[in-house]
């Protein structure tokens, strides 16, 4: 009877083997199948392949007011009434072929365009956009100047606000329309997966959907037919940025709008003539932000001292490994560049790095150098503080990094302090810090980003949760002129406003500027061309960007 | 049978204890879901969005004492929410999407690993100082000491993109749709050759040592050498004598990865890009999704526990002295 059972379990353990035997050579035999899979990938080259790096796997949810919606749906599913290029400063008329202000600046009226469909083939109106509103009220909040939102006539929108709020435009005409005859049928919109969405984009129709990719293809009743020229877009779920940049380097995708470390060498060396990169500086304004509560930061010759302390090309060349530029004093990153004030950028003096101007200034502002070269504050204590980042974003840290070592050259003592991201962000928001790597604002028009940097409305008390203006800097001065702008229809007058904005921004230094964030994108045209270039700026290679569907109508297959 | 009873009221108290950590330990993390969102989105949100969005996560400012009442008796009533990273999906729907691929990938590795570590280390306790016993530990700890993300990166480069041979991404080709056919499964089989092979070539030095060591002492008993003498066959001492004996320590750390094999192997799915719940759990304790992170860990609690429970009751079999005792 043992015999017997020994003998069992000896059957089973060579079954075992065997499985592992045969799952091994079924491998090897399967190898050919490989070659044959390529075949198969070359067959449907039509479809624009991209990856996505931060979603193991996709889940079915094409509502756009999910947090963490399915990518492609605000870019290829849904459209807006217009589209802001940060490239190039370009407005273009996408739903709405044409709006107008009015003149005391508290409304606004769009015309939309004629001729659009949704992708079910029922017409565009405007209670689409009306409903679209109410939703986004409903359910997102924002938009507290919106006043009412009414149809007028067969192909007109109006927007009216509580008072004259001229940033309004593009904060309305972003918004990704919805329609109205399916989403008033929806019963609990926030909650609505959206499995089959309705839109006006150009790939609409979902094809196939998998945990760990999708396809959409064509939507059969696109109001430009002519610029569909591609055969639809598949999207692939990576875990983080390795998987991603590895199908990019092997060439299965087409675009690689992913980070990815030395691409030089890890993309474009194994097929220069086809692999493209472009980083237009267009992301946010990166700040070394100080909390202004705290001595001696609330001293504007302190923030002048140290910004003229941090040499910024070591900052973009080490830290941001040269892929964006550094900063100047009108605070204002890339996507501004037509906002930008001439004559204050021509005379920057507090962002260029100056080490005896900054020790001059901080001994003239009472901070002196003690026998060791360190500097002491005005209790005597020692000159010392955090700088907070988030351990995950390895390319700021070193930025931090760069910035303490900069330091030392003026006797501060400056500590890194990299815990997860988490903790960081939760210091920012209760005022608890001394000093972080901080983003900033980012919209076609400079108001937002004004009122982060410097704008006592954004400002809360210590302790009281902020989620803007982490360094809690207020200026009068600056709030009288966003006053001024948020009520100025026409937009040379908000120019004016802009140029006087940044001379305040710089003569008060409320944060110390590094370098504007670049918007990371690469392409490979061996199967599809007419990508954006720095020569062609027409968007940028970002795939979460308003700017996204300007590339999928203008990309066709290589010949 | 009292012994399983007993056996059975400690478990339910470890599952108590285990499901209250679950519950206390991701309140300890600083910040809450929305400000994580906030903060990972950085300049693509509107901050004043963000009280309309707590509101429509549902996240929870009651007393904690409430909350965990109300937590208790969803647990016990197998409500586990809705998750908040990938609103609005229910976290069943999340985790049952995920597991199955876990499972495909966890369990093929541990299997494997398992069964051909151990009879390796059978082999080489049994010839000690032979070719296996000097030549394949030295080898298997040299492997599995190597960071895992590193060998998994090699295998991918070298097997993947180098020769080819295998899928570099992904548990099935995008191009072919999931079903019950000979193609699928090939497929399926494919891309999990690689993943599956380096956890078990990191794994397989702790089993093959393991088995080894014990099975040395064991080799060493009287009742081995009695066998001896008896004139019995060596395959049969070899197993039913000694390995049988030595098998005890296996078993149980086999229970405890089989349990653990539910929580995902994270580093394989980030490498080849493997569904799994790993990247997810990652995801939901980076992203503070209390409903998914208390529902994962459940998961994992639940199936370690559970593994642990049957090799409990299989120890009972296997080895008289517990059933005397």
């Amino acid at each position: 009877m043992t015999q017997a059972r020994f003998l069992r379990s000896a059957r089973i353990a060579a079954a075992g083997l065997a499985m592992g035997a045969l799952v091994l050579t079924g491998c090897s035999a399967n190898a050919g199948n490989t070659g044959s899979a390529k075949a198969d990938a070359s067959a449907q080259s039509a479809l624009l392949t991209i990856p996505r790096e931060d979603m193991g796997t996709f889940v079915r949810n094409f509502n756009p007011f999910a947090p963490t919606v399915t990518p492609m749906t605000q870019q290829a599913i849904y459209e807006s009434l217009l589209v802001y290029n940060p490239a190039n400063g370009n407005t273009t008329p996408w739903l709405a072929s044409e709006w107008k202000a009015a003149q005391d600046g508290k409304s606004i009226t769009f015309t939309l365009r004629d001729g659009v469909k949704w992708s079910d083939g029922q017409p565009l109106v405007p209670a689409d956009v009306v409903t679209t509103f109410a939703l986004q009220k409903k359910i997102k909040g924002g938009y507290e100047y919106l006043d009412t939102v009414t149809a007028e006539g067969t192909n007109q929108v109006k927007f009216s606000f509580k008072t004259a709020w001229s940033p309004a435009l593009f904060d309305l005409g972003q918004l990704s329309i919805l329609p109205d005859h399916v989403w008033s049928k929806i019963a609990d919109p926030e909650k609505d997966p959206n499995e089959k969405p309705v839109g006006t984009g150009p790939y609409t129709e979902v094809d196939t959907f998998q945990a760990q990719s999708f396809v959409l293809k064509k939507n059969p009743n696109y109001w430009q037919p002519e610029k569909q020229k591609i055969a639809g877009i598949k999207m692939l779920a990576f875990a983080g940025n390795d998987g991603a940049n590895l199908a990019a380097a092997n060439g299965d995708v087409d675009w690689a709008p992913q980070y990815m470390p030395n691409i030089e060498k890890t993309f474009i060396s194994k097929d220069p003539d086809h692999r493209k990169y472009w980083f237009p500086p267009t992301g946010s304004m990166i700040n070394w932000q100080l909390n202004t509560t705290k001595a001696p930061f609330n001293d504007t010759d302190v923030r002048k001292a140290l910004s003229m302390a941090v040499d910024r090309e070591q900052v973009t060349k080490i830290g941001m490994s040269g892929y964006t530029k550094p900063a100047d004093c009108t605070g204002l990153s890339g996507n501004y560049e037509k906002w930008k004030n001439k004559q204050v950028q021509d005379n920057c003096e507090w962002t260029r790095l100056n080490v005896d101007e900054a020790n001059k200034l901080l001994d003239k502002a009472g901070y002196p150098k003690g026998a060791d070269g360190k500097r002491t504050l005005k209790d005597g204590k020692p000159f010392e503080f955090k700088i907070s980042v988030g351990a995950a974003s390895s390319d700021w840290l070193s930025v931090a990094n760069v910035i303490a070592q900069n330091l030392a050259e003026v006797g501060v003592t400056a500590k890194v302090d990299s815990p997860d991201w988490a903790a960081v962000v939760a210091g920012y928001e209760t005022g608890d810090f001394d000093s972080g790597i901080v983003w900033s604002a980012n919209d076609p028009s400079p108001y937002k980003y004004f009122a982060g940097m410097m704008g006592t409305a954004t400002v809360k008390p210590v302790g009281k949760k902020a989620f803007e203006n982490y360094h809690r800097f207020g200026d009068p001065k600056a709030d009288a002129l966003l006053t001024e702008f948020a009520a100025a229809a026409d937009e040379g007058k908000q120019h004016d406003i802009a140029d006087r904005l940044q001379e305040e921004y710089s003569a008060a230094a409320p944060a110390i500027p590094l370098f504007a964030g670049p918007e990371w994108g690469a392409y490979n045209n061996t199967r599809f061309t007419g990508w954006p270039t720095e020569e062609n700026p027409y968007a940028t290679l970002s795939v979460r960007a308003p700017t996204t569907v300007l590339v999928l109508t203008s990309l066709e297959p290589a010949k | 049978m009292r012994f399983i009873l007993r056996r059975l009221g400690f478990y339910l108290i470890a599952f108590w204890v285990s499901i209250t950590l679950n519950f206390l330990l991701p309140r300890f993390m600083p910040g809450d879901p929305v400000s994580r969102m906030f903060a990972r989105t950085q300049d693509r949100m509107q901050p004043e969005q963000i009280e309309a969005l707590r509101k429509l996560l549902g996240v929870d400012s009651r007393p904690i004492w409430e909350q965990y009442a109300d937590y208790l008796h969803n647990m016990a009533t197998g409500q586990m929410g809705v998750s908040i990273s990938r609103f609005p999906t229910p976290v069943t729907e999340v985790i049952a999407s995920q597991v199955g691929w876990t499972l495909l990938l966890g369990g093929t590795a541990l299997v494997i690993a398992a069964v051909v570590g151990n009879l390796l280390g059978i082999l080489a306790a049994w010839r000690r100082g032979g070719a296996i016993d000097s030549a394949l530990p030295p080898f298997l700890i040299f492997i599995g000491s190597f960071p895992y993300f590193w060998l998994a990166m090699g295998a991918l480069y070298l097997f993947g993109v180098t020769l080819g041979w295998f899928p570099i991404r992904h548990a099935f080709s995008d191009t072919i749709e999931p079903s019950f056919s000979w193609d699928f499964m090939s497929d399926v089989g494919m891309h999990l050759v690689l993943p599956a092979l380096t956890i078990v070539l990191v794994s397989l030095g702790g089993w093959m040592l393991g088995m080894r060591n014990t099975m040395i002492a064991t080799n060493a008993e009287d009742y081995i050498t009695m066998a001896e003498a008896k004139g019995l066959r060596p395959g049969r001492i070899m197993f039913r004598y000694a390995a049988r004996n030595a098998m005890l320590p296996s078993v149980t750390s086999f229970g405890m990865s089989l349990g653990f094999v539910v929580g995902g192997a994270l580093l394989t799915e980030v490498v080849f890009a493997y569904p799994g719940v790993g990247y997810q759990l990652l995801n939901a304790v980076q992203g503070l999704d209390y409903p998914l992170m208390q529902g994962l860990f459940l998961t994992i609690t639940a199936a370690v526990l559970l593994a642990n429970f049957l090799v409990d009751i299989l120890y009972v079999r296997l080895d008289p002295r517990v059933r005397a005792s």
